[in-house]
């Protein structure tokens, strides 16, 4: 190592500092643009291993899918620039577009998206299989042409590819090592992963291949992991990120402290999970009883500062699947949860139940969950699973060991696919899986049967949700917004239904 | 050598402290003005008044009444650890100087495996495999303080081990057991009180770490930790929040470690007068 005398001291120092000054001023003159966005890194950067729907706000930061939502929510073209169905509704051809590449620089074309849904298909750890169990075969008709034989008529797919399922990662590097893709995501998407630290941060820069690059404002994208919520204001306000979720108690501090805050209608909504094969629900009185139990109102004025919205099923009144007949369904009424309670001859008290819950998310909620239990005479404790993603996907969404626990949803781009998702027999958020209503399964094929354009659409997905939320245990409770804080230097806020976009956002 | 400590003006303050934290620690939910579990969504984040002593939370429960209700807690996990290390620590420590050579390198080594062990991490993993509840937690930490007392009592066997009057007992056929008991145990007991003071206060601070982040003890039981990490959740609409449970926390751990000091200056020195 070399090392400066003692007299050049002062002279190596002040050539440093030049050196450091001049850099930053070179940094600023490239007019590189930076963001630093704080999340939750995803499950796996593999979109075949990757498990939760929160994943696809930042799988998509790597992958592009085959379509994308507009901020309506409706499908957009994206990989694939058109598709149509067959007369019969049994093929679906997608058109990719020409000269696409993954950023292993390998080609994205027919054969690699065929490839990549039947690695999803046959992968013993693939968690898309129910997601495209209604695809019988993969075909390709030319280099850009790809076509899906379905077993039957499923029209959510449009839907359903906008998400996290088609997601088309390099069938090349999972050739070379699918474990790595687990960690090193190799896609088509807006950005090209240089670096990732699991638990800690990955970082990003523009991938000038992606086919909307044009749109893409952002050089470099660094996403760090979820920042505790107490600290997350101050992390924006000193600069250490630009853009944040909040919660809804944060909002008026955000404000107040001159940040930007960002409020979307999302698919969000925060339900107590009930397993109706674990005591004491295996007697459907008292899963009714707790329906009726819980004061949502209570719940949507104490936690989320009069942003959220009280819901009774897993979607938020505004969204199309909402069924409007079931709304005034269990309202709050002790009375009738107590009348419940004594049918099947428990004494009140003697109801006992272990509420599990995840410290990082739904704060307080939990704890007014188990007051609003109380006085109807129904015990309860809560038990944290420790943090960490995992133990929660292991113990909850894996295992389905609780009898109940605190979770949520982020919508799912099809709303088929979030209803199979909370209610399915694979759903991860039904604690009662592999339970299923068998009405709730027969209504929900027709709907995948039926085109979104048919006048009947609306009515036959309304349906679906009620036989899903009548029929099963799970008791939901309110929707909140997507609330965003910003940096003022970050313009043009780009939020879908179901996720955080960086196409036409801006970093001054 | 009560009377010898109280000589320390900041020993007389810090069993002051001590006294109060016992008397809350014994009857702080008694003393709660109000149930430290009960809601009140009409009267969330209140700041203080004549009811509310230290105002309400987010839930709108009495701060106030969940601080002396927390002392019983806190306090208890940690002298829970202090227990479980000292008894991990004490007994091998002591035997590891006249059981063999074998024995004292198996200890040693063991020791050393534990200094390497980080405290949060190793309690976080504990909790992940026996369970997130307050004895898991504090049996983590108490094994982690284990070398402690481990090095403390060992260091104070040795300076005795060769004196002429145990050899002189051990001539006369007195066992291990019984030399440990009626000479070495007197000697190491002192080093060990302190190191107990001090590790009390070490302990608290990280039962509140603990339950700051959620491990050790579950909502709604409030402690010390936990209350400090609701205040600094609410800390935009409660700024004076943290101060109650942080001062308490500060005061304790200070008398701990003062008392921890004066036992230790009288110990070394406690023919001289403080100054």
């Amino acid at each position: 190592m070399i090392r400066p005398s003692g007299k050049r001291w002062p002279l190596a120092l002040a050539t440093a500092l030049a050196v450091a000054g001049c850099g930053g001023a070179k940094g600023e003159s490239e007019g590189k643009a930076r963001l630093r966005w704080a999340f939750m890194l995803p499950t796996s950067w593999d979109p075949v291993t990757s498990r939760t729907g929160a994943d696809i706000n930042t799988v998509s930061i790597a992958y592009a899918s085959l379509t994308r939502l507009d901020k309506d929510g409706n499908v957009q073209p994206a990989l694939a620039k058109s598709w149509r169905y067959s007369p019969d509704g049994r093929t679906l051809t997608f058109e990719l577009r020409d000269k696409l590449t993954f950023t292993d620089g390998t080609a994205l074309d027919a054969g690699a998206v065929k490839a990549f849904f039947e690695r999803g298909k046959t992968q013993k750890d693939s968690f898309l299989r129910p997601e495209i169990e209604s695809i019988a075969t993969f075909g390709t008709d030319g280099p850009l042409r790809v076509v899906f034989h379905l077993s039957r008529p499923d029209y959510q797919l449009p839907y359903v590819m906008a998400g996290r399922v088609g997601a088309i990662a390099s069938p090349s590097a999972a050739a070379k090592d699918k474990a790595k893709l687990a960690l090193w995501p190799v896609g088509a998407g807006p950005f090209k992963i240089v670096e990732f630290v699991p638990e800690s941060h990955a970082y990003f820069v523009k991938n000038p291949d992606y086919w909307d690059a044009a749109n893409i404002h952002i050089d470099r994208l660094e996403l760090t992991t979820l920042s505790e919520p107490t600290t997350t204001i101050a992390s924006l306000v000193s600069g250490a990120i630009d853009v944040a979720s909040i919660g809804p108690q944060r909002v008026a501090e955000a404000r107040a402290r001159n940040l930007t805050v960002t409020t979307a209608p999302s698919l969000n909504a925060n339900d107590l999970m009930i397993n109706r094969n674990k005591a004491p629900f295996n007697d459907p009185l008292v899963a009714e009883a707790v329906r009726y139990a819980i004061d949502r109102k209570e719940l949507v004025r104490t936690l989320t500062v009069g942003l959220g919205t009280p819901t009774n099923q897993p979607f938020p009144p505004h969204y199309f699947a909402f069924d409007p007949q079931t709304k005034d369904q269990w309202l709050y009424d002790p009375a009738k949860a107590k009348a419940l309670l004594a049918q099947p001859g428990h004494a009140p008290g003697s109801v006992n139940v272990e509420i599990v819950i995840n410290p990082l998310i739904n704060e307080g909620l939990p704890e007014l969950l188990q007051a609003q239990l109380a006085k109807v005479g129904i015990k309860s404790h809560l038990r944290i699973v420790p943090p960490g993603s995992s133990s929660w996907q292991s113990e909850v969404y894996i295992a389905k060991r609780p009898a109940a626990a605190v979770d949520g949803t982020v919508g799912r781009e099809s709303p088929v696919q979030n209803l199979l998702a909370v209610y399915g027999p694979q759903g991860i958020m039904n604690l009662s899986g592999p339970y299923s209503p068998k009405a709730f399964l027969e209504a929900v094929d027709k709907v995948r049967a039926t085109p979104i354009d048919a006048p009947e659409y609306r009515e036959r997905l309304q349906r679906a949700t009620r036989l899903g939320a009548t029929q099963s245990t799970s008791v939901w409770l309110f929707s909140t917004p997507f609330i965003v804080a910003t940096r003022p230097r970050v313009k043009h806020l780009n939020i879908v239904p179901s996720q955080i976009r960086w196409e036409g956002v801006t970093v001054e | 050598m009560i009377r010898h400590v109280l000589r320390y003006p900041s020993a007389r303050a810090a069993c002051l402290i001590l006294g109060v934290v016992a008397v809350l620690a014994t009857a702080g939910p008694a003393l709660a003005p109000h149930d430290p579990l009960a809601q009140d969504t009409a009267a969330l984040l209140q700041g203080p008044s004549a009811v509310h002593w230290l105002g309400t939370d987010a839930l709108g429960r009495d701060v106030f009444s969940r601080l002396l209700a927390g002392s019983t807690v806190s306090v208890l996990a940690s002298l829970l650890s202090v227990a479980v290390g000292l008894l991990l620590g004490v007994v091998p420590g002591l035997l590891s100087v006249f059981l063999g050579k074998r024995f004292e390198w198996i200890n040693l080594r063991l020791i050393d495996a534990l200094m390497m062990l980080p405290f949060l991490v190793f309690a976080i993993a504990m909790t992940a495999m026996l369970g997130n509840g307050l004895v898991q937690a504090m049996f983590a930490v108490g094994i982690l303080i284990t070398p402690v007392f481990f090095r403390v009592s060992r260091a104070a066997a040795l300076s005795v081990a060769n004196a002429e009057y145990i050899e002189a007992a051990r001539l006369m056929g007195a066992s291990t057991a019984s030399v440990i008991r009626r000479h070495v145990l007197r000697k190491v007991v002192p080093a060990v009180a302190v190191s107990a003071a001090s590790m009390t206060g070490a302990c608290l601070s990280i039962v509140a770490s603990l339950t700051f982040l959620g491990i050790g003890v579950v909502p709604p039981d409030p402690t010390w930790g936990g209350l400090l990490a609701t205040d600094l959740a609410n800390l935009y609409d409660r700024p004076f929040g943290p101060i109650a449970p942080a001062l308490l926390i500060v005061a304790t751990v200070w008398a701990l470690n003062a008392l921890a000091d004066a036992m230790r200056d009288t110990g070394t020195d406690n023919k001289e007068k403080p100054a």
